[in-house]
């Protein structure tokens, strides 16, 4: 905790808000990062309450280039994000019904933006300095874009033959369609990033080494991912068997990257699928479209803490995928060849692992036995290595370490992305390759050349009405089932119409708009509190300060002579404008303050 | 003894036969503490097990309570009707109700049911069928049906089953739609499917399967002059009738207990001595699962019988027992002699 101040006054509060005007005030930044948690939440700092009210205002276009400033690939993210801000979104918080379904939204600005929308990009001149970065998944793609953004000519060497990396080989077209895939790479690329496809890294014949790329360019971003299946774990007979080349046996991961090489794959009648990630749901609604007629998810805890979304498990269902928990696979039945079922152990649930997943115990003695003909083993990803020819310092997962600028023990070589994190989600790929790649300009040029602060920008009147918080959230219209599972390719998700998106745009917060009460005009005649319609205007006679001078708790107070302040407290507050409109001395503000980038 | 300030607070949420049945037992085996229900319906306790009576002209709320009034109150159980819980704090022994209210415990019981389950592919079509799982869908269903009317029965689970051997028995045509869920809860073999199902047949209800046809494609409002609802198959054939009745067993009401820091995994996981992993929580009836130790597995037990021992042992239990789970019915289908099948499920007092 750090010191207490009394409330004399914010910066930025309403003497200051008669302009617009940036800020680069600890308070003001850390006013955003507490209040408004989906910005806070989202991996790549995406400015959402901005993006809805343009959404709510039918600039569709502004609310795209909105989206890109952060994460450059909205059109995917908006289909296939898992969206830690919904997570924390305040209309989630207990009492306030639903999250507003940002993602949706996300895809509402990229789907609804005019055809030959104008894509907004800020260029720096040229550097001079050239990255290689390896890998053309979403980690990658994002630092392309943001280091040629800044002036450096970057090349991308891909293995596979198209670049998007796990967006083209590891999601299944009917969640991202590829032509969405292509026009957002397109966009994401267009700024004179060179793309060399089917050029792998290593040491092997037609091959490009290392080396090579260190001597020719003067940064290496390495951002190849988690490519390689995690191996089941088996017990007793089958613990050291290896399962790749049994008949029936599938690793979900290979699965996928083979169906989308353009490999024909062919499933079983019955079809268990190991896993309890976005990988193990897209191979069992993949398999349930090759025609197997009994598909079953089997996860070691229970539905209700596996990491996707309560969509996609509803729509898996609806195409007769089951889910069937506390289970661990312990050994496999098989025919000679030929897999025939698969042993498990019932479970129990235990504690909490790190990362915030629940932890499986094994009960002894409850082993148990379910035939399936095909296995498809979806536990997870990890790195691989073997292409580098430089050794790195790799940590305990195998994972390379890198240090505060992003860059590994080797000079000059950079990582980010799944390929330091292990296996995570697109939009921390996308985050913290943008990250890096700051890290990197910053590296190349000697000094970092942007930093953030606040845009405060003052508001005449809300922007929303008591009424929009009774709204429900609207749901995704679908594909019927019929015409889904015709093929393997019909997107599912349909998009938000036109009448939809404006309904669950309203339903956001807003919550970048700062209400404050001007201390010295206020007549504390607590018209403001009786309107209130939650407990968000507080009697306080003193607020704390954090270590890193953003305000913290406020410290309440309900006698009258002790009173320095009556406060909003912006963490209760839902942006009805009820106090604003209420205050017969108008002492009241509002302020929309917005996470920017400026030059230094 | 215990007076008004230090005497417990037990919680019971659901007034079905656990619930009611636990309240009766926790007011015997502990006078003085103070026993609520929190229930959604605005009915007192009612036995589900009579709502096929409906079709039989038996509409008047009244006959279907279990007890008077006045029996709450000779027992001082609060009964609180309608009341929806949104969500309940284990390590705070507190419960939110949906209009904010917060209610403390100290001891609470889960016996909150299952609501008929339908399965996802389905689910769009809900505003089409008539559900059975309460007195109010009940009387809604009858009305709806005319005299000697066609009902399309979905899933055929032995709750509806039972409801099918009244609408035979009141000149009304069945249709089942079987698939995995015929008979349920009861998990039979493919050796014994055939024979049950011409027992249905022989009883009078028209069997259908629907796997054989490709399953449902959809369920679709009739046109003007015709019946008013159609189903229709993936392999074109259709069906019509006057209601589509979902009957595939029933789905755990759990929602508002997750993040109460109890385990869940389909129902709630208690041990033998139905304790959740919370702290004073315990459950009893189609809500939990209950670990068996002869079956290595968790696992429901349904019933009429079933589910009021589970309520009574849940009592005992909250009030300084520690008994294991017994089951007290046997789960086997039969068929009779005159070759009626016969259901464990179908008995109550």
């Amino acid at each position: 905790m750090g010191e207490i101040k009394p409330p004399t006054g914010e910066p930025g509060g309403p003497a200051a808000a008669q302009r617009e005007y940036l800020s680069d005030d600890p308070r003001d930044i850390g006013w955003v990062r507490q209040n408004v948690p989906c910005q806070t939440a989202c991996p790549a700092g995406t400015n959402v309450p901005v993006y809805i009210r343009e959404i709510i205002e039918r600039q569709y276009g502004r609310s795209y280039e909105t989206n890109r400033e952060a994460n450059v690939l909205p059109g995917i993210l908006g289909r296939i994000c898992s969206r830690p801000c919904e997570d924390q979104c305040r209309h989630g918080w207990p009492g306030n019904g639903e999250p507003v379904a940002i993602c949706h939204l996300k895809r509402v600005a990229a789907d609804m933006k005019d055809a030959g929308h104008r894509i907004t990009e800020s260029l720096y001149s040229p550097t001079g300095k050239r990255v290689a970065i390896v890998g053309a998944g979403p980690a990658g793609v994002a630092a392309a874009h943001d280091l040629s953004l800044l002036g450096h000519d970057v090349v991308i060497f891909e293995r596979e033959e198209r670049a998007g990396g796990m967006l083209r080989y590891g999601i299944p077209e009917f969640r991202l369609p590829r032509d969405t895939l292509d026009i957002e790479l397109h966009n994401a690329l267009r700024l004179g990033v060179q793309m060399r496809t089917g050029a792998e890294i290593g040491n092997g014949e037609g091959q490009i080494p290392m080396a090579k790329l260190e001597q020719e360019f003067d940064a290496v971003l390495l951002a190849t991912g988690c490519i390689a299946a995690s191996p089941l774990p088996l017990q007793g007979d089958w613990e050291k068997r290896e399962l790749r080349g049994m008949e029936g046996v599938e690793y979900g991961l290979d699965f996928l990257v083979q169906m989308h090489r353009g490999v024909k794959k062919v499933v079983g009648k019955r079809v268990a699928v190991v896993g309890a990630g976005f990988t193990a749901l897209d191979c069992a609604r993949v398999a349930a479209r090759l025609g197997a007629q009994e598909v079953t998810i089997h996860i070691r805890t229970a539905e209700e803490y596996i990491p996707v979304t309560q969509e996609e498990i509803f729509e898996a269902k609806r195409e007769g995928v089951r889910i069937k928990g506390l289970r661990t696979p312990v050994g496999l039945t098989a025919e000679g060849n030929r897999l025939t079922g698969i042993e498990f152990v019932q479970n129990r649930l235990g504690g909490w692992r790190a990362g915030g997943r629940r932890q499986a115990i094994p009960i002894e003695g409850s082993e148990f036995h379910e035939p399936c003909d095909t296995i498809i083993i979806a536990i997870g990803q990890q790195t691989v290595n073997d292409f580098l020819g430089t050794k790195l310092e790799l940590d305990r997962w195998g994972n390379v370490r890198v240090g505060e600028d992003g860059m590994t023990s080797h000079k000059g070589i950079f990582a980010a992305g799944d390929y330091v994190n292990g296996a995570s989600t697109v939009i921390q790929a996308v985050g913290h390759g943008r990250k890096v790649a700051k890290r990197i300009d910053a590296w190349l040029m000697g000094r970092e050349r942007r930093k953030q602060v606040v845009r405060i920008v003052p508001v005449e009147q809300p922007l929303r009405e008591r009424a929009f918080d009774f709204i429900p959230r609207q749901h995704m219209p679908t594909a019927p089932l019929g015409e889904r599972m015709k093929d393997g390719k019909h997107e599912v998700e349909l998009g938000l119409d036109e009448t939809l998106a404006f309904e669950e745009a309203k339903r956001c917060y807003l919550c970048n708009l700062r209400y404050q009460i001007d201390v010295d005009r206020c007549i504390f005649c607590r018209a403001c509190i009786e309107v209130a319609p939650r407990n968000c205007i507080k009697l306080v006679r003193g607020v704390e300060v954090n270590d890193d001078g953003a305000y913290g708790k406020l410290l309440e107070t309900k006698e009258w002579n002790q009173v320095g302040a009556i406060w909003i407290d912006n963490n209760e507050c839902i942006r009805c404008g009820q106090c604003f409109k209420a205050c017969p001395v108008q002492c009241i503000s509002i302020s929309r303050c917005e996470l920017t980038e400026v030059e230094i | 003894m215990a007076n008004a300030k230090n005497a417990r607070h037990h919680i019971v949420i659901g007034s079905g036969v656990a619930g009611s049945q636990a309240a009766e037992t926790l007011r015997e085996r502990e006078p003085d503490a103070r026993v609520t229900i929190l229930t959604l319906s605005s009915l007192l306790f009612y036995n589900r097990y009579d709502l096929p009576k409906v079709f039989r002209g038996h509409r008047d709320w009244r006959e279907f309570l279990a007890f008077p009034a006045e029996y709450y109150k000779d027992y001082r159980i609060e009964v609180r009707r309608c009341s929806r819980v949104a969500g309940v704090d284990g390590s705070r022994r507190s419960i939110t109700l949906e209009h904010k209210e917060e209610i403390r415990f100290d001891t609470l019981l889960v016996a909150s049911g299952g609501r008929g389950y339908i399965p996802e592919e389905l689910v769009e079509f809900r505003p089409l069928m008539h559900p059975f799982a309460s007195y109010t869908e009940a009387v809604t269903a009858a009305s709806v049906v005319p005299d000697r009317g066609h009902v399309i029965m979905l899933g055929g689970d032995m709750i509806g089953l039972d409801l099918a051997r009244t609408l035979i028995d009141t000149r009304h045509r069945v249709t089942l739609v079987a698939g995995p869920q015929t008979f349920w809860p009861h998990e039979v073999t493919d050796d014994e499917r055939p024979g049950l199902i011409a027992a249905l047949e022989n009883m009078g209800v028209e069997v259908v399967e629907g796997a054989d046809a490709g399953g449902i494609a959809s369920i679709e409002q009739g046109a003007k002059g015709l019946s008013a609802r159609r189903v229709l198959f993936k392999d074109g054939t259709e069906l019509y009738g006057d209601v589509v009745m979902p009957f595939f067993g029933l789905s755990p009401s759990v929602e508002f207990m997750l993040g109460s820091g109890t385990d869940i995994e389909r129902g709630l996981l208690v041990n033998p001595a139905l304790r959740t992993t919370g702290e004073g929580i315990y459950a009893a009836g189609d809500v939990c699962q209950i670990w068996s130790d002869a079956e290595k597995r968790y696992r429901f037990f349904y019933g009429w019988k079933n589910v009021r021992a589970m309520g009574d042992l849940a009592a005992r239990n909250i009030t300084g027992g520690d008994e294991p789970w017994v089951p007290a019915q046997d789960e086997q289908l039969h068929i009779s002699d005159d070759g009626k099948i016969q259901s464990p499920f179908w008995e109550y007092e």
